[in-house]
């Protein structure tokens, strides 16, 4: 099979219409034995993760390891990784969609369900970390916009909404499929997805004007989406950097932050580009061009990540002022160099210079370095949330032994693993249920291939390839409204 | 003169009797209040408060009594939620600390903690010993609560649960905190605190109407910190750490009257003393313009603080030795 | 009868025991006097009462019960009993005709006695009754004020004492506050002492304060204070926004209102029109079927 696909090509051109729904489709229809277990284990978890929460409700935040000086631990720690995951969405959607990356089509899908259910869990963390999750009511009641805090809940609201929709809008032709060809296959839970997908399908038929309605509102959505994304990860890094404490009071803390949440949400990209490609053999599509290109925007994003490493920690190390020369000797050669070295070296350089080769931008490869990307980027958020408070301006002195440390305690792991399971949860039954590719997207690039070679094989001259090969393109974006109109009509 | 001495063992004895029942009623009434105590922890979950209104236990099991003659302040009615944010009109308090005056007693914290009935690990006022280097001189600070006048806690509050008073006083609404711990973030003084669980305190304490101008009864999930005593002033007294101080360190007045007064109820006038003293506000390069000034250990008359002790003369209180470098665990 | 027996020598057993462990000895005590006289001619005497266990400092003694007793001649009479306070203090409101001796001095005695805890000892004051009486203008823009210290001779007449240090204060919220680096002035000839009150010390919003004359701890008067309301402060004005927009106030700054309000607002008028779309695409369902 894979000898036919070309080497270089974004979609395997030859594939008919057909073929692309069946592959997209079929993993939705069949829940396997291991599929069943696997959910049993995450709900497990998030059962085990649930009941660490209940305890934290029921005997207070003090059941936690956080004391007075380190008053956000792992629960935060964990928001803004959660947070910085949530930008892959946008990222490989948004951004390649503007700048017209049709090699974006088979991942797009994955990318923003990545961002809606870290959103998801993202935002559930700082309630989690409340100490009055009763009274949350009083951020409208009595909120003040002066607050970054209420900055995050704003932004994060309008991204959740954003990416909601942004998810759901290249959804709404699959959904139509779905639901058309629900009565052909012998899925389970018959009657709630077929109320489910029409629901979603808002009666899509595919017509003129409905695709014209949908290209509308998704060129809306794709520049929106944008500027909301990055707003989000800056107010995040605005509820450390608008406080006064050492390693926190810092003008890079909103690119800063901004760089490691797409550093590490395309990394978390790859890795769920990895597992599907395997799980639903998509291999045909997420082709190793698709990896290549992905790998190379990582290496970019942690490149850019890595420069504003430089700056966060050479600037103030240069300078060794007081205060934050305490803390910069932690973090260099005190209780967290380990840490923060394995950081810097483990997952920024070493991915760098990995990804620099072809070779390292492999499935396989990519795999094992977006992994260590991906934990890398967690503890960074640690080691940016729990050293600090640990290093407050004046010394902490003749306070219980258990003020002047943080390890996080079973409660706050469970929690967080509970978190990290809900997240797995969502992905799963998202993947069971609705197809994890962007299907007429997908068919619509086929076709552009399939132009492509045509236009190829006839043309004799580069010039006139060139030309001919955009004039297709421009044809064939006009032509795919009658592609996949098809699938209105059954 | 024997008999003179059995005269004297005689009325001994009967002071010793009186003595001994006074002690075993009072030893019977410990036990007793004990039991009825455990009764309550185990019928009642989460409630653990002890019934003694002057015994209250700590989490790991330490006795501390509660103050119950300073519980008289707190009978008249508390100001109103709302009056207590106005604060008082036409006034700005200030808080002035002698550092050449203050030799590390801590009877600041002391009289703190009785009048608001912290636990022990709540120093709402707490005397830092201080060596700015290695060749400067080690010297006493006591910090409360510096009441900025450009507060970063206030502003990163999302709820206006802590909020700036136009007396200058910076306090908390303990019915209003979402418990987000932005406020102990955002201080750079470290001066906040949080109840992470339930809080301990006397039966009594808890069954006083709250009020942000004395900040207890306590509740879990909520911060507190040094509210400089607006219930007291109220009254025309001074905060507690101002009057409990014994070296009359810390002088407290209203700057628009231009006059501190100190614990022995000696006034000066406040621009002179800071000008006298050449007075300076901790950390003035981050702006938060605190309303408590420093003078400097000048011409010190006490004994300077011993920077070896640090972490250590605690040590049989349960709390083991610690600073602020190289024993925190990752 | 065996059971009482037993009951009994048991009791004396535990008793002998706590004779053996309550070894009650009496801490030693000093008590402390100081005479005060306010404007309103009320009287007091502050007692302070310290005790000392064996090998300890002098530390206040706290529910010690003392008497105060007024010197008529040679005996005491009861004038009222009181309990010291947490801080070994407490105090003693004095009649209005105090007996004089022959000096015209009064005299007041205070015992702490049949104590369970402290030793006796008692302490004697010893006192002249003079008046401090004051004159200003309240509006008098040089802020002058005179402090007349008499006393009553035992013929009845009122005669003005001199060379009585008087010191001059301004009351403040939690204290009196020296009006002048220089505010004593001795009495003179008539018993009169003249200050002038420096000006700018703040007063309230409209300028009133409250000045103090007084006869501090004075060997012979003890203390003696008078005080007066006038208008000779500094006007210290009433913020005129107290609680202004900041960003750290409780109502946002306009600028941060508006700038908020036009990115969200932007953001969700965008989505609402998204939306409003979407339900155009469900409403065509019909039309495209047909067509």
């Amino acid at each position: 099979m894979s000898k036919t696909i070309y080497p270089d090509s974004n979609i395997p051109a030859e594939l008919s219409v057909e073929v692309i729904r069946e592959d997209s489709l079929r993993p939705t229809r069949k829940w396997g034995r291991s599929t069943q277990i696997w959910l049993g284990c995450l709900l497990m978890v998030a059962g085990w993760g649930l009941y660490a929460y209940i305890h934290q409700l029921r005997h207070g935040l003090g059941e936690t390891a956080m004391r007075n000086y380190v008053s956000w631990g792992l629960y935060i720690s964990t928001f803004v990784f959660f947070i910085g995951i949530s930008h892959s969405g946008t990222l490989v959607s948004a951004i390649l969609r503007i700048t017209k990356q049709d090699w974006r089509m088979p991942i797009t899908r994955i990318a923003e369900l990545m961002t809606f259910v870290s959103l998801l869990f993202g935002g559930i963390m700082p309630i989690i970390d409340l100490g009055r999750p009763d009274r949350i009511a009083n951020l409208v009641i009595f909120g003040r916009v002066q607050s970054p805090l209420m900055w995050d809940v704003m932004s994060i609201l309008t991204y959740f909404t954003g990416s909601t929709i942004f998810l759901w809008l290249p959804m709404i032709p699959d959904m139509a499929l779905s639901r058309d060809r629900l009565t052909v296959c012998d899925s389970r839970f018959k009657k709630f997805r077929k109320w489910l997908y029409t629901k979603l399908a808002i009666g899509w038929t595919g017509s003129k004007t409905q695709w014209k309605r949908l290209e509308l509102v998704m060129t809306i959505m794709t520049i929106v989406i944008i500027p909301v994304a990055v707003s989000v990860h800056t107010v995040v890094s605005y509820i450390f950097a608008m406080t006064l404490r050492p390693g926190w009071n810092s003008t890079v803390f909103g690119p800063y932050f901004v760089a490691g949440a797409l550093y590490s949400g395309s990394a978390i990209v790859i890795l769920a580009m990895v597992v599907f490609r395997k799980l639903y053999h998509l291999e045909k599509y997420i082709t190793y061009r698709h990896f290549d290109l992905m790998g190379r925007v990582v290496l970019a994003l942690t490149l850019i990540y890595a420069y504003l490493n430089l700056n966060e920690y050479w600037i103030p190390a240069y300078k060794m002022a007081t205060a934050e020369g305490h803390l910069l000797h932690d973090l260099f050669s005190g209780s967290y160099s380990t840490a923060f070295w394995l950081c810097q070296f483990g997952t920024v350089l070493f991915p760098i210079i990995v990804m620099c080769f072809p070779k390292g931008r492999t499935p396989g490869m990519l795999a094992f370095i977006c992994s260590l990307i991906a934990v890398g980027a967690w503890v960074k958020r640690y080691l940016i949330v729990v050293p600090t408070l640990l290093h407050p301006f004046l010394p902490i002195q003749d306070v219980p032994q258990d003020w002047a440390q943080y390890f996080p305690n079973w409660v706050e792991w469970s929690v967080t693993m509970g978190a990290l399971s809900g997240i797995l949860i969502v992905i799963t039954l998202y993947a069971k249920l609705f197809p994890m590719m962007s299907i007429w997207e997908v068919v619509h690039g086929a076709k552009v291939e399939e132009n492509k070679r045509i236009a190829t094989e006839k043309g004799e001259h580069e010039e006139e390839e060139l030309l001919k090969a955009e004039s297709v393109h421009a044809k064939t974006s006009k032509g795919k409204t009658t592609i996949v109109m098809a699938n209105g009509n059954k | 003169m024997q008999e003179d001495n059995k005269k004297d063992n005689k009325k001994d004895n009967k002071n010793n009797r009186r003595d001994f029942l006074r002690k075993s009623l009072i030893t019977g009434g410990v036990l007793a209040a004990g039991a009825i105590g455990l009764e309550k922890v185990f019928s009642k979950e989460g409630e653990k408060t002890s019934t003694d209104d002057t015994t209250v236990f700590t989490r790991d099991g330490k006795v501390f009594r509660a103050d119950m003659e300073c519980l008289h302040e707190y009978k008249a009615p508390p100001v109103t939620n709302e009056e207590a944010r106005k604060g008082i009109a036409g006034k700005k308090f200030v808080m002035v600390f002698d550092l050449a005056k203050c030799d590390g007693c801590k009877k600041c914290t002391e009289a703190c903690q009785a009048m608001h009935f912290t636990e022990p690990d709540r120093e709402w006022i707490k005397v830092y010993k201080m060596k700015d280097a290695e060749t400067t001189a080690p010297y006493y600070m006591p910090k409360p609560c510096f009441h900025c006048d450009n507060p970063p806690c206030t502003k990163v509050c999302p709820v206006g649960a802590t909020f700036k008073r136009q007396d200058g006083i910076v306090l908390i609404d303990d019915e209003r905190c979402i418990g987000c711990r932005s406020c102990l973030a955002a201080c750079p003084y470290s001066t906040r605190f949080f109840n992470w669980s339930d809080p301990i305190q006397p039966v009594a304490v808890a069954n006083i109407p709250y009020s942000p101008e004395h900040g207890f009864p306590r509740q879990r999930g909520t911060s507190e910190k040094c509210d400089f005593c607006p219930h007291m002033i109220r009254e025309g007294k001074m905060p507690a750490c101002v009057t409990g101080c014994p070296m009359q360190t810390i002088y407290f007045g209203d700057q628009n009257e231009d006059a501190v007064t100190n614990s022995a109820g000696v006034t000066v006038k406040l621009s002179q003393l800071l000008e006298d003293n050449s007075a300076y506000r901790y950390m003035e390069e981050l702006g938060t313009e605190p309303r408590v000034y420093y003078l400097p250990p000048k011409n010190r008359k006490y004994p300077k603080p011993d920077m070896e002790s640090i972490g250590k003369e605690k040590k049989d209180d349960g709390k083991k030795p610690n600073s602020d470098m190289g024993n925190m665990v990752m | 009868m065996n059971i009482m027996k037993i009951f009994s020598i048991t009791t004396a057993a535990v008793l002998l025991c706590g004779v053996s462990f309550a070894q009650a000895q009496k801490s030693e005590s000093s008590i402390q006097l100081s005479f005060s006289k306010k404007t309103d001619n009320s009287k007091i005497v502050n007692a302070l009462v310290m005790g000392k266990k064996s090998g300890e400092k002098f530390s206040p003694a706290k529910n010690a019960h003392i008497s105060f007793y007024a010197k008529k001649e040679k005996e005491l009479v009861l004038i009222t009993k009181s309990i010291t306070d947490g801080q070994g203090k407490t105090n003693a409101l004095l009649p209005k005709d105090l007996p004089l001796d022959t000096g015209r001095y009064f005299g007041i005695t205070v015992k702490l006695e049949n104590d369970s805890v402290y030793e006796n000892s008692e302490e004697e004051l010893r006192l002249k009754d003079v008046n401090l009486a004051i004159q200003l203008n309240p509006h008098d823009t040089a802020r002058i004020m005179t402090a007349t210290v008499t006393e009553i001779t035992a013929d009845g007449n009122v005669k003005g004492v001199k060379d009585v240090p008087i010191n001059f204060y301004v009351q403040r919220l939690f204290g009196i506050m020296p009006a002048a680096e220089e505010h004593t002035v001795n009495t003179n000839e008539k018993g009169e002492a003249v200050f002038s009150f420096p000006k700018g010390i703040p007063g309230d919003t409209a300028g009133n304060m409250t000045v103090v004359a007084r006869i501090d701890d004075n060997d012979m008067y003890g203390t003696v204070e008078s005080q007066s309301p006038c208008a000779w402060g500094k006007v210290v004005p009433l913020e005129k926004d107290p609680f202004p927009r900041e960003i750290w106030g409780a109502q946002a700054p306009w600028g941060l209102i508006i700038t908020l309000s036009i990115l969200y607002g932007g953001v969700w008028f965008c989505y609402f029109f998204m939306f409003f779309q979407l339900r155009k695409i469900k409403t065509e369902e019909d039309l495209t079927v047909n067509s």
